[in-house]
């Protein structure tokens, strides 16, 4: 068994003609020929120069060449497995699935007064325990819900989140890194026998890659991981303002994370994505929630369908309201929609508002009918004999026919629909009379609901409860010899 | 009375071209005209540059190519008032750079401009720099200001770690730092002991002049 997903049946969107398509492929190599990449890491240099790549040590600059190229991007296989911590949530990326995915914040969300603040523990663990409840919720974003909560030393967040999400959900999770955390969090996902997927070469706009990243994603590839690539370019600030040349460049960075993969590890499994955005070019921050950045990701899905590597999109549905309002909710279900039809391996959707600076359970759990809706529509519906249902309008003839009490209606009529949990369907009269409830109303009481109730899939073995224990023990000491933790 | 060439100038700064602010800078100092004249002429027409900016009339790239042509023109015109055996006049010193773990530069690129378009000694160290090289600046340049960025929420608590680290080498009173990127708010500012915060670029100028008038 494994996370279903959906299934996209309907054609994928494509806004590119096969002329441009072939365009920016061209410019991709291009750039990668050209210019390349800075890397900051020898080994890396060393590695490319031993495969046809022109480096130059003292830039620490390598360019690519083709065959390299499109060599590696053959070795990328275009399906593949990845192991949550209960087989039932392994995931299978590629082809026509698309799964829906959390994204985190730094805050959380105070819904009497929508101003965020840090998360305790018990809230970091409430967050978890709703996405792993949510059936259209398929896996964790690294960090996803929160950067961490209170109470923990800054440098061990990351760690700690980790170890606190394998206790509460078996779904598959995706992990951040900084400050060398991927240390601990693989050996963590290796004690309860999970794998995680780190953005293991992470580009830094424009093209360049720094010597962390690599060492992360030499240690992930190491240890048998799926290796993510992640860029994130700022239209008009680290990358051209043009969508087009924007595109070029962001193709270039991932490529450039694939090539060392595959000659690191060749037929590893990787997974590619990224923050692209537009700049706000009032504050300088990403410009999230804008058209541009669709029209942006819906070309780079029908690129990498064409690369045959599976694209995940993260930047697509985040807003910039503070609020779960009306700007929150079509800046984040349109973008999805059209990541969705466009042949998105994932989709960035639950809980994450104002970019990824705040999340909200209560938002998840509306999210989770945005993501039911999509994967619906994406999955389209069946013509046949049964559903043409040609014998039954025959039957049934003209009024006073009606469709209400036959079997055909009875057994099918929910094959085609999505039924909101959340939206208020409610007649005038019915919803006055129960305290003209909204969305967020009953969101809040699914969030009750599923706090009171939900139970997660498989516990934590006492064996893997002590084995964590004394990796994240190790870890603070580590950090305490480096000075980044007082010790008590 | 303005010189002529003031006027082409005014004129070249605010249509943001580079190349002739460039030029009409080397002609005044070639015709002999007073430097420190051109330079107010200049910051006369950049603070114009940056009200229209804070209007809403101007974007994000406008002020960054006035910007741009502003510091262009200003190394010539300090270099003139050195061979007259002048000192230049900063509003202040600014050391800047973004954090160890962080390659971010666009935050940075952005306030180190402006910073410098807006009269201040600037020396940028870069992106992903070390504490120490932080600490090291402090204790040679000895700025007025330290501007840390950090656009990542997993890198900003090097922000903390630096201001730690100057409180333990004895350096913290001498220097006001300042702190920005994407993750950073007021309350994070507050609570690492920063003495600023500007939500964006062009604020981060105004929060440099007060701290330097203080």
């Amino acid at each position: 068994m494994t996370q279903r997903g959906f299934q996209r049946r309907v054609p994928p969107l494509e806004i590119l003609t096969p002329e441009d398509v072939a365009a920016i492929k061209g410019a991709t190599l291009d750039i990668l020929k050209e210019t390349g990449l800075t890397i900051e890491h020898n080994g890396a240099l060393k590695l490319l120069e031993e495969n046809d790549c022109i480096v130059d040590y003292e830039t620490q600059r390598a360019r690519f060449s083709e065959g390299i190229v499109e060599e590696c991007l053959r070795r990328c296989p275009s399906t593949f497995r990845v192991k949550a911590r209960h087989p039932d949530d392994d995931l299978v990326f590629g082809g026509n699935t698309v799964y829906f995915m959390s994204s985190p914040g730094m805050d959380t969300i105070d819904p009497s007064t929508w101003e965020p603040r840090r998360p305790t523990k018990d809230e970091y663990i409430d967050a978890v325990r709703v996405l792993d409840a949510l059936e259209n919720h398929h896996w964790f974003a690294g960090h996803a819900p929160y950067f961490g909560h209170e109470g923990v030393p800054e440098v061990m967040k990351i760690t700690t989140s980790l170890a606190l999400r394998l206790r509460h959900t078996t779904k598959f999770l995706g992990q951040g890194h900084a400050n060398y955390s991927w240390k601990w969090d693989l050996r963590i996902a290796k004690a309860v026998g999970a794998e995680i997927t780190i953005p293991a070469f992470q580009i830094a706009s424009p093209l360049a890659m720094s010597h962390d990243t690599v060492e992360c994603g030499f240690m992930a590839l190491e240890a048998g991981l799926p290796a993510g690539v992640d860029t994130g370019p700022l239209f008009g600030a680290t990358a051209p303002a043009t969508l087009a040349g924007a595109l070029a460049q962001y193709n270039a960075e991932l490529i450039a994370g694939l090539v060392l993969i595959q000659l690191k590890r060749p037929y590893s499994r990787a997974l590619v994505w990224g923050f692209p955005n537009a700049l706000n070019m009032r504050s300088g921050e990403p410009a999230v929630g804008t058209i541009a950045n669709s029209l942006f990701i819906v070309a780079c899905n029908q690129i990498w369908r064409d690369y045959g590597v599976p694209l995940r999109n993260t930047a697509s549905t985040y807003s910039k309201s503070k609020k779960i309002d009306f700007q929150n909710g079509f800046e984040r279900a349109m973008p999805a929609m059209l990541s969705a039809l466009s042949g998105a391996s994932s989709v960035h959707l639950h809980g994450g508002m104002y970019g990824e600076l705040s999340h909200s359970p209560i938002q998840s759990v509306l999210d989770d009918d945005i993501a039911g809706m999509i994967g619906r529509f994406i999955e389209g519906f069946d013509v046949n004999e049964e559903t043409l249902a040609l014998d039954l309008i025959h039957s049934v003839g003209p009024i006073p026919g009606q469709f209400l009490d036959t079997e055909h209606t009875q057994r099918l009529w929910q094959q085609d629909q999505y039924l909101q949990e959340c939206a208020d369907s409610l007649s005038y009269p019915e919803w006055i009379d129960r305290g003209k409830q909204d969305c967020i109303d009953y969101a809040q009481g699914r969030m009750n609901d599923i706090l009171a109730t939900h139970e997660v899939r498989q516990e934590l073995s006492a064996t893997e409860s002590d084995e964590i224990a004394d990796i994240l023990a190790e870890a603070e000491n580590f950090y305490i010899e480096r000075g980044d933790i007082e010790a008590d | 009375m303005r010189h002529p060439i003031h006027d082409d100038l005014h004129n070249a700064l605010l249509a943001f071209d580079e190349e002739e602010v460039g030029r009409l800078t080397v002609a005044s100092i070639e015709a002999g005209v007073d430097p420190l004249e051109t330079i107010d002429v200049l910051t006369e027409v950049i603070t114009v540059i940056g009200d229209r900016f804070g209007t809403g009339e101007l974007w994000l790239p406008d002020l960054m190519r006035g910007a741009r042509s502003m510091n262009r023109a200003m190394p010539l015109l300090q270099e003139e008032i050195r061979s007259r055996g002048g000192t230049p006049k900063f509003h202040g010193s600014v050391v800047i750079g973004t954090v160890f773990g962080d390659v971010h530069s666009i935050g940075l690129d952005l306030v180190a401009t402006l910073l410098a378009a807006g009269g201040f000694n600037v020396r940028r160290l870069g992106v992903n720099v070390p504490a120490d090289t932080f600490i090291d600046a402090v204790r040679t340049d000895q700025p007025d200001i330290l501007g840390l960025s950090a656009l990542l929420t997993t890198t900003a608590p090097q922000q903390k770690r630096i201001i730690q680290h100057l409180e333990e080498e004895g350096l913290r009173e001498q220097v006001k730092v300042i702190v920005g990127g994407g993750a950073i708010t007021q309350t994070f500012a507050t609570e690492i002991g920063a003495d600023g915060f500007a939500p964006n670029a062009h604020g981060a100028v105004d929060l440099a002049m007060n701290l330097v008038a203080t």
